[in-house]
């Protein structure tokens, strides 16, 4: 039942696609669409001595990091992994991510963003552009993707990426935090977030490969370097414009808060695979689960928690970001974020309701 | 073979899924009264606060039942012919079965209250979904409310209505709250937290007599010390009991007591009728009786029970008791005996300082007997199986590391608990 008031009302409407809900997509999205598209935002960027539309974009974008992260800290003040992780996400924006690249360009460095790797940033590993770049710059881009990345996955999950350093988990878990719960949660989607994630990182690994061919071979061969020029636009504009951008956070207010990481993200696709083979999961506390549902209803990957609390199952799933949300909402303290070294099977459960669950045993 | 359960709830959708498990021809069908779906009874508080809507308190999703072929009929079951199989519904459908399971759960108690039948509105129960619309449908015409009774559903509608801004009394009869489940300090930490959060919790009071204003809407209640508390709302939330009534006059030769009567296979006194869940009750060996009317033992219950439709001999064995609840923000897990610990055990208790945070380890013949712990998470099993085991109270914090189970980074301290056990270890000595 809504809190009486007005202000309650409108609070319930903007979280639950409400009028002013589709209203606020409609103003996100329109925004997008202008950046992306348009010079428009290069004029009040000007106005306030910034040099480029895409720089107002990032002061945008660590302002609404940092207010969300605020709120959220004092939202769930009382559980530490939520504010130290916050504390990080906020960090990472407003360093990483903003100032430090505005400091590079000051200082006639290339504009390079620590916090980002291929294939979120395809830059990264883009032949002609990072072997431009000084060799420090194209370790960091090399050994981040190859080593780092899959390194710190095995450990300690995807998390350590997705929800604390990410810029686009970070506006999802800070000023996104009000419609987190709107993923959906049907078996249907987890099919369909399989095909089109994989989709894109299928697509985003042929596009690598195009760029080095056509780096190596182009000379000899202008029509490769044709086609990959043209593949190279068409997923600058569908994957990093629309999807990531337009889509991914214009539909916030709609879709949730990760429709981007969730369906899109290569990123995420490629962490999700090292997830599932490394030491993260989400451990189960047996026989405790009261089925409430509220770890379902407030995970941002629309993942259908209860359906493994209330099987008695630690699971590990490869969408999860590890945003620890479905622990700290589980009234009965259940469920448990942890890195571990086997991942031994949970002693037999008393009660196991395998047949319901038939159909989440094909993946 | 036609298996038909009476009650959608936990224990009888978990034995509908047990017997398709196990059996994938047979014919299933769940008969329901309060709902087209099974929901989580658990969850109403968060549909009452907004926190979830009420399709997400359903545990499986709707076309589940159609892939198990679990046929689900609403309707209320109001008659038990068990010579010629059938359940009469009260709109006089008739259905036929082969194994019958009763698991109608249980109905909340009428409260006693002088002046109760003067009031037409205005008085509301927490258990059911129609319970839960009541509550809605008043509680924005609601300043004051009064809850009655201090058990956990008690609680939570006091939660509920402190969320929707409404001033709340909350009488609890006992001299501490919930002393079946906690001793006095724990009774203490809970009861400043919620007055802490804005209620009016008054201890060793309960309602006299309710009167009904002019248009028949509850207006004030009388305690027993003679205190008058305006409200527009009454939470009665005094406890809840079997839901048999139907069936005292509808089931010819079904042994009732305080619920149905069933043996340790859960068969009840007529031929091919089981019963689980809520409104089951068995026969302890030392002849009292028993009813177990959680979440955990509804469910335990429905499986087990349909293991026994399906023809298993195995008797049902109740293990160590373990429940989990929450009051306001504080988290409570208790494991074996506690407040019913045998005379002559010894009890470790300690608050951490600065949290309401608490652990209590109790003892009896060198063995640790039972737990509570408030305030901070731990996994029951560890305990369950230190209990199993007959470990000694010092084994037990030596070891308490091993079944924390707090989120990362923010482990509870356990020197303040160990320093506390060793200087009353020394005290004892
Ligand atoms: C507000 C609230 C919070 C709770 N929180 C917790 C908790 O945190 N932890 C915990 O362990 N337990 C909790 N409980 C208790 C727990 O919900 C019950 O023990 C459990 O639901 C019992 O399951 P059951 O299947 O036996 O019965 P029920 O869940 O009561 O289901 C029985 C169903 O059968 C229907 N029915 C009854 N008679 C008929 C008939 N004649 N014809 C057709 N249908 C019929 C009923 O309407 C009901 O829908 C809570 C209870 C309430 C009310
Ligand atoms: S929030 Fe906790 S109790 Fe509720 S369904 Fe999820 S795991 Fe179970």
């Amino acid at each position: 039942m809504i809190k009486s008031g007005s202000a309650h009302s409108l609070l319930h409407d903007v979280k639950n696609r409400g009028i002013s809900a589709w209203l606020l997509a409609a103003i996100l999205t329109g925004f997008y669409l202008v950046l992306y598209f348009t010079e428009w935002l290069a004029v009040p960027a000007r106005m306030i001595g910034l040099e480029s539309k895409w720089t107002l974009y990032g002061l945008l974008y660590t302002l609404a990091v940092t207010a969300g992260g605020v709120h959220v800290i004092r939202k769930y003040r009382h559980n530490r992994y939520q504010v130290i992780r916050t504390c990080v996400v906020i960090f990472v924006q407003s360093v990483f991510a903003f100032s430090i690249p505005q400091m590079l360009k000051f200082l006639h460095q290339p504009e390079y963003y620590f916090s980002y790797f291929w294939p979120l940033k395809m830059d990264y590993l883009t032949p002609s552009y990072i072997f431009s770049l000084p060799l420090p710059y194209i370790l960091y881009s090399f050994l981040g993707s190859a080593l780092l990345v899959p390194l710190l996955g095995a450990l300690f999950g995807k998390r350590w990426y997705c929800s604390w350093i990410c810029g686009c988990g970070g506006l999802a878990n800070t000023f996104g935090e009000p419609w987190r719960h709107l993923s959906d949660k049907s078996n249907a989607s987890w099919r369909i977030e399989r095909v089109t994630v994989h989709a894109v990182l299928g697509a985003s690994l042929l596009l690598t490969a195009m760029l080095f061919i056509s780096w190596g071979a182009g000379k000899t061969n202008p029509a490769i370097v044709q086609w990959t020029a043209g593949f190279q636009s068409f997923y600058g504009l569908m994957v990093s414009s629309m999807l990531a951008g337009v889509v991914g956070v214009g539909l916030y207010p709609l879709g949730g808060t990760r429709v981007w990481c969730r369906f899109f993200c290569p990123m995420a696709a490629l962490l999700g695979l090292v997830q599932k083979v490394g030491r993260y999961r989400i451990a189960v506390k047996e026989n405790m689960c009261i089925s409430c549902g509220m770890c379902s209803k407030y995970c941002e990957m629309g993942i259908d928690v209860r359906s493994y609390a209330q099987a008695n199952e630690s699971f590990t799933r490869a969408s999860c970001v590890g945003c620890g949300l479905c622990a700290e909402v589980c009234p009965r303290g259940v469920l448990r974020l942890e890195n571990v070294r086997t991942q031994a099977p949970q002693q037999a459960a008393l009660v196991q309701i395998e047949g319901i669950r038939a159909d989440r045993r094909l993946v | 073979m036609h298996y038909v359960m009476i009650g959608n709830g936990v224990a009888g959708i978990t034995a509908a899924l047990k017997i398709r498990e196990r059996d994938r021809h047979a014919r299933i069908s769940v008969i329901g009264g309060e709902s087209d779906y099974f929901f989580s009874r658990t969850a109403l508080m968060y549909a009452f606060m907004d926190r979830m809507n009420p399709r997400d308190l359903e545990p499986y999703e709707r076309k589940s039942y159609d892939a198990q072929r679990i046929e689900r009929i609403r309707g209320w079951a109001a008659g038990l012919d068990a010579n010629r199989k059938i359940v009469r519904l009260d709109d006089g459908r008739e259905i036929a079965y082969d194994r019958l399971l009763l698991a109608g759960g249980s109905v909340p108690n009428r409260a006693p209250w002088a002046g109760l039948d003067t009031v037409r509105d205005g008085v509301v129960q927490f258990v059911s979904l129609q319970n839960l619309a009541d509550c809605e449908r008043l509680t924005p015409s609601t300043r004051q409310a009064v809850v009655a009774g201090g058990g956990l559903i008690g609680v939570e509608l006091v939660e509920c209505l402190v969320h929707h801004g409404v001033e709340v009394d909350f009488l609890v009869r006992d001299s501490w709250y919930w002393p079946v489940a906690l001793n006095r300090e724990e009774g203490a930490i809970v009861s400043d937290h919620i007055r802490h959060c804005g209620v009016r919790l008054h201890l060793e009071q309960e309602v006299d007599r309710v009167t009904a204003g002019a248009d028949g809407r509850v207006s004030s209640v009388r305690t027993n010390k003679g205190v008058e508390f305006p409200c527009q709302l009454l939470g009665t939330c005094i406890g809840v009991r079997p839901a048999i009534d139907w069936l005292k006059s509808g089931a010819p030769g079904l042994a009732l007591g305080r619920g149905i009567k069933v043996a340790d296979d859960f068969r009840a006194s007529l031929p091919d009728v089981w019963a689980a869940g809520d409104c089951a009750e068995f026969t302890r060996p030392d002849g009292g009786s028993l009813l177990e009317q959680i979440w955990y033992s509804a469910k335990r219950q429905g499986e087990s029970a349909a293991r026994a439709m399906l023809g298993d001999t195995a008797a049902y064995r109740p293990p160590l008791f373990y429940n989990s609840a929450k009051f306001f923000e504080i988290e409570y897990t208790t494991v074996g005996e506690v407040t019913r610990a045998p005379a002559g055990a010894t009890t470790f208790f300690h608050r951490v300082p600065g949290k309401d945070a608490s652990i209590r380890i109790v003892e009896n013949e060198g063995a640790v007997v039972g737990v509570n712990l408030l305030g901070s998470r731990w996994n029951h099993k560890w305990f369950e199986k230190w209990i199993a085991e007959r470990r000694s109270m010092a084994h037990v914090v030596a070891n308490l590391h091993l079944a924390q189970f707090d989120v990362e980074f923010g482990r509870l301290a356990l020197e303040s608990v160990r320093a506390a056990f060793q200087s009353a270890e020394r005290r004892a000595a």
